[in-house]
């Protein structure tokens, strides 16, 4: 296979300012729902989209996704804090929600599962308009014992939707760890549902990514849907402020040892990709971008309390 | 005993796991994580696997399998997190509202459904969604103020034959603690209760509205206007009789909610007074609620969006002063 370059480094950018949310937001916000230990997901299954394709990210990730689509930095941070500058205008949040505009489809109520239904959706009108454009479907171990999820996979099998299905089974839903949220191995649902489907070690972002091209390009010539068990940990607690005392401080250890961001690391490094330096460099600058646009967005406009305009829900 | 509103909650739950062992508890991460909120602290110490039962995320399953026990007498209390997840579960709670009519009175479904809901510090899942239910026959509808009405309002909730959909306010969540005694309930689900008296104008709320009605009342008693605040505890079925006998003491009401006023559970009881009360009415009956619009994430349009003391005790003053 041709090493492209270009991906390689683009997939360590997309971790690196992974990480740099994390630490920025994740300071500012108790509710921050943190992504440490699995940036390698996030980053290998949001790189290299085209435009035109949907994205209905977990939540978990969320903001990574809208800026690997091209959403605005400066008003994703706008949008944690409720400010006017934010695609959302201060009316919702995009932690959990990014822009449609840039193909996005968030959380519009508190609860997981349906977006995976919009994914489907879009990936059929994908395929009335003949664009070659896909759908991806992101979801959580927990979010897979949704009948939203079951239904979802079961409708872009029977319709051959371009949809791919990519769980992030950072095993545990909040506290609950992922044995006792399914009752089996979630890539092996795909079978039953009529697509192929695959575990892959979540912490390595290559293999996530040869997984990824392979359903993507699948999705793109018709071929339909595919189902990938990214597996991986939840080295963060749930959000930034849970005091994760329902877990062995031991098992997190042991899986933050595990590090994707440094193995990815040691990877460019002997293959000549990147070296140390130039990582540690691009990983300063893109705190101080995340930094400067969140301290930006602090300081930036709320919104006036009369904008409360029924007539706005309406289009 | 002084107890936050969290804990007198869980503490009604306790006792009534202590006394009848057909109840139990169910949701996802109540076991050793005690539940979002601590919303189930410490029932997993006390009473194990077998009766806090965490679950998956399958809420409609979930109260499927709350409904499933009911029917075969157990009283299933199932934490659903938050009110914005009742959609996920409307299914199960229409049929189970359903139930006992339709079969002939054979079938009861004694199970509790809670959920955590309203802007507060938490600062997500607020919406109220309570007002969809109202049309559902068959179902209960508590929204308790204080920690000890939530203690008396859970043990007769779980008490109650019915199902119960059970509100619990994040605002009042952890906000101070108060004397709570651990008693049998006092009163069964349905009446009301006059948190304030007062002769000039009745103010009907619940939850987090009764708080704020009894902080504007307290204005408006400086000024001379006494405001009688009705803390309706019971949302479906509300009482008639309560409201009425206000109404007929002041002749003035105003109906407050954090439902959005399209739809909301207060429009129930705005007609109910047109019908019953039009004679004792001195003024029009009043509403304060928020806007048909989705609950905003901002904080500047959070406060803009909930009925606040200032604006309640400015729509029962105009209320007081009102001339045709
Ligand atoms: C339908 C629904 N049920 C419950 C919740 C509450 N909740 C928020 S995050 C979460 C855990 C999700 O687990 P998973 O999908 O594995 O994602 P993770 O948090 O592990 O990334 C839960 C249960 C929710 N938001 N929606």
């Amino acid at each position: 296979m041709r090493r492209d370059n270009d991906v390689l480094e683009g997939m360590y950018r997309l971790m690196s300012l992974t990480r740099a949310l994390d630490r920025v937001v994740g300071a500012h916000d108790g509710h921050w729902h943190g992504l440490e230990g699995e940036e390698a997901v996030a980053a290998a299954v949001y790189y290299g989209l085209r435009e035109g394709d949907t994205v209905a990210p977990h939540y978990r990730g969320a903001i990574t996704a809208a800026l690997a689509k091209g959403a605005d930095l400066g008003r994703m941070m706008a949008g944690c804090l409720g400010k006017t500058d934010a695609y959302h205008l201060g009316r919702h949040r995009s932690d959990v929600c990014g822009p449609p505009e840039h193909g996005i489809i968030g959380l519009y109520g508190g609860s997981l599962g349906p977006p995976l239904g919009y994914a489907c959706g879009a990936a059929l009108s994908h395929v009335m308009d003949g664009d070659g454009d896909i759908a991806l479907a992101v979801f959580g171990d927990g979010t897979s014992s949704r009948g939203d999820c079951h239904e979802a996979m079961n409708m872009a099998a029977i319709k051959a939707l371009p949809v791919v299905f990519v769980c992030q089974n950072n095993q545990i839903a909040i506290s609950t760890p992922a044995p006792d949220g399914n009752g089996g191995p979630i890539f092996e649902r795909a079978r039953g549902f009529g697509m192929p489907g695959a575990r892959v070690d979540g912490n390595d972002v290559l293999k996530v990514r040869a997984a990824m091209d392979e359903a993507i390009a699948r999705a793109r010539e018709g071929g339909g849907p595919t189902l990938i068990e990214a597996r991986t940990y939840r080295v963060a607690g749930h959000f930034v402020s849970d005091a994760e005392d329902y877990r062995d401080a031991a098992e997190i250890a042991a899986w933050r040892d595990r590090d994707p961001v440094a193995r990815y690391r040691a990877f460019l490094i002997e293959e000549g990709v990147m070296d140390a330096a130039a990582m540690d460099a691009l990983d300063a600058k893109l705190v101080a971008e995340v930094d400067a646009a969140f301290t930006a967005a602090q300081d930036g406009a709320v919104p006036d309390p009369g904008d409360l305009m029924p007539e706005d829900v309406f289009a | 005993m002084r107890m936050t509103f969290q804990q007198a909650v869980v503490a009604a739950i306790e006792d009534e796991m202590e006394a009848d062992a057909g109840v139990f508890v169910m949701g996802q991460d109540i076991g050793r994580f005690g539940g979002p909120l601590r919303s189930n602290a410490g029932l997993f110490e006390r009473f194990g696997a077998e009766r806090v039962i965490d679950m998956p995320m399958s809420e409609g399953t979930m109260a499927g399998l709350a409904v499933g026990a009911a029917l075969q007498g157990k009283r299933p209390v199932l934490d659903l997190m938050f009110g914005e997840f009742l959609a996920l579960v409307m299914q199960q709670f229409l049929d189970a509202g359903a139930m006992h009519y339709y079969s002939g009175g054979a079938a009861r479904v004694p199970f509790v459904l809670r959920v955590k809901y309203g802007i507060g510090p938490f600062h997500g899942h607020a919406y109220d969604h309570h007002s969809w239910l109202m049309g559902v026959p068959g179902v209960k509808i508590a929204a308790p103020s204080t920690p000890q009405d939530a203690y008396d309002t859970m043990r007769a909730a779980v008490r109650d034959d019915n199902p119960v959909l059970f509100l619990e306010h994040m605002a009042l969540y952890h906000a101070g603690r108060a004397e709570v005694e651990r008693r049998a309930p006092p009163l069964p689900l349905g009446p009301a209760v006059r948190a304030r008296e007062g002769a000039d104008v009745t103010v009907v709320a619940s939850a987090l509205m009764t708080k704020r009605a009894l902080k504007a009342a307290e204005t408006l008693d400086a000024e001379g206007i006494e405001a009688e605040v009705i803390d309706l505890r019971t949302i479906a079925p509300w009482d008639e009789e309560a409201v009425l006998a206000s109404v007929h003491r002041t002749g003035r009401v105003l109906l407050l909610s954090e439902a959005i006023s399209t739809g909301a559970s207060i429009n129930d009881v705005a007609a109910t007074i047109a019908e019953k009360a039009f004679d004792a009415l001195e003024a029009p009956v009043a509403r304060l609620a928020p806007p048909p619009i989705p609950t905003p994430f901002a904080r500047e349009l959070e406060r803009a969006y909930l009925p606040d003391e200032t604006r309640i005790a400015a729509a029962a003053r105009a209320l007081a002063r009102w001339t045709a």
